[in-house]
């Protein structure tokens, strides 16, 4: 096997002032990895900026991260990739941490490796409120499947392999989609680990999920999550 | 105070002409479906079957344990327009997955056109 083909996917809504600076990290890395942005309808000029540097998919309407993401993940499976790797277009995952996720996946070939902020003391963790979120929703995955050990469910660096681009490209949560595409994929047998990862604060822009938003975010996940462990398997399907 | 039931009739019969014209209108022009004009039929049909047939409204009452027959008949519309609503949030549901995917093929299929102009461009 030759040296295997990673694309990172950069979804992206309005980063007119992060996309530059990302995309040419990206290239500072100098590991030769492949990137497309998806523009996910913004209405600034991050399309116009990150045309110059980096393949682009615009999307004629905003379907919202899920729906940027899928849509990266399927540029993936029509264009032979053997990894992707998802990173936040907001300047929030440092892209040379990506080859931490490749080194994990060469020592132990998970179908998906998960880029983690908990694992380690060292790094950005997000708010007391996020944090509390984020390990009930993992508490309620490592109940409800077996062999999942995982701390940091809504990270949005993770690598997939072949496997994963698959079963993603044809199915994909649209709302809240990293910790429920996470269930999905446990339910289909593939499996998942962690791998610990710095991040940075946001730099540009707000989060959407503040306040009481927060929890009800928290309630959904787990509702969507229990719904995945009681619905059929779709991997037949794929 | 006298209530002129025949009155009651007409104006329920006239209704139940006009709302059938109108949907059985609208199915012949799709834009509804067969199932729809005979969900829809229902709040025709329902009230026409409990004023023609009072002895039917009575017994439903009684099998129902429902004081007043009028009660019974409003429950089964409610009925009605819950599997209405259901079958339409259903449906909402499915054209949305349907419209994100075409946005999505459309938007890579789009970025593989671009790719090629930009290519044979940048080779003149």
């Amino acid at each position: 096997m030759g040296t295997p083909r990673v694309l990172i996917i950069i979804p992206c809504y309005n980063e007119q002032g992060a996309i530059s600076a990302l995309l040419n990290e990206i290239k500072a890395c100098q590991q030769d990895y492949e990137t497309i942005v998806v523009d996910d309808g913004s209405s600034d000029t991050t399309y116009q900026i990150a045309h110059e540097l980096s393949p682009i998919i615009k999307l004629l309407r905003n379907l919202g991260i899920g729906g940027a993401v899928q849509t990266g993940i399927k540029y993936a499976q029509n264009n032979d990739f053997d990894f992707c790797v998802q990173i936040d277009g907001d300047g929030q995952h440092p892209p040379c941490e990506v080859s931490k996720l490749l080194l994990a996946y060469r020592e132990m070939p998970n179908s998906i490796i998960i880029g983690s902020r908990y694992l380690t003391h060292d790094t950005f963790r997000s708010t007391w409120a996020r944090r509390v979120g984020s390990q009930t929703i993992a508490g309620a995955l490592n109940r409800l499947f077996t062999h999942s050990k995982i701390t940091d469910p809504t990270s949005g660096m993770r690598l997939m392999d072949r496997k994963a681009i698959e079963l993603f490209a044809k199915h994909y949560p649209h709302d809240f989609p990293e910790p429920i595409s996470l269930a999905w994929a446990l339910k289909e047998g593939l499996s998942v680990s962690e791998v610990p990862v710095q991040m940075r604060p946001r730099v540009h822009g707000d989060s959407s999920i503040i306040g009481l938003k927060q929890l009800a975010y928290m309630l959904r996940v787990l509702g969507y999550i229990l719904l995945s462990r009681l619905k059929r398997t779709k991997l037949n399907d794929v | 105070m006298h209530i002129n039931h025949s009155s009651t009739y007409l104006f329920i019969a006239i209704f139940a002409v006009i709302y059938t014209l109108i949907i059985a209108r609208k199915t012949a022009r799709q834009q509804l479906d067969i199932y729809d004009l005979a969900m829809l039929s229902m709040v025709v049909i329902i009230p026409a079957i409990f004023v023609s047939f009072p002895q039917v409204a009575y017994w439903l009452s009684r099998l129902t344990g429902v004081e007043f027959p009028f009660v019974v008949m409003f429950g089964m519309l409610i009925a009605i327009l819950f599997i209405i609503i259901h079958r339409l949030t259903v449906k909402i549901h499915r054209l949305e997955s349907n419209c994100r995917l075409l946005v999505q093929e459309l938007s890579l299929l789009k970025q593989v056109i671009d790719e090629g102009v930009k290519k044979s461009t940048s080779k003149k």
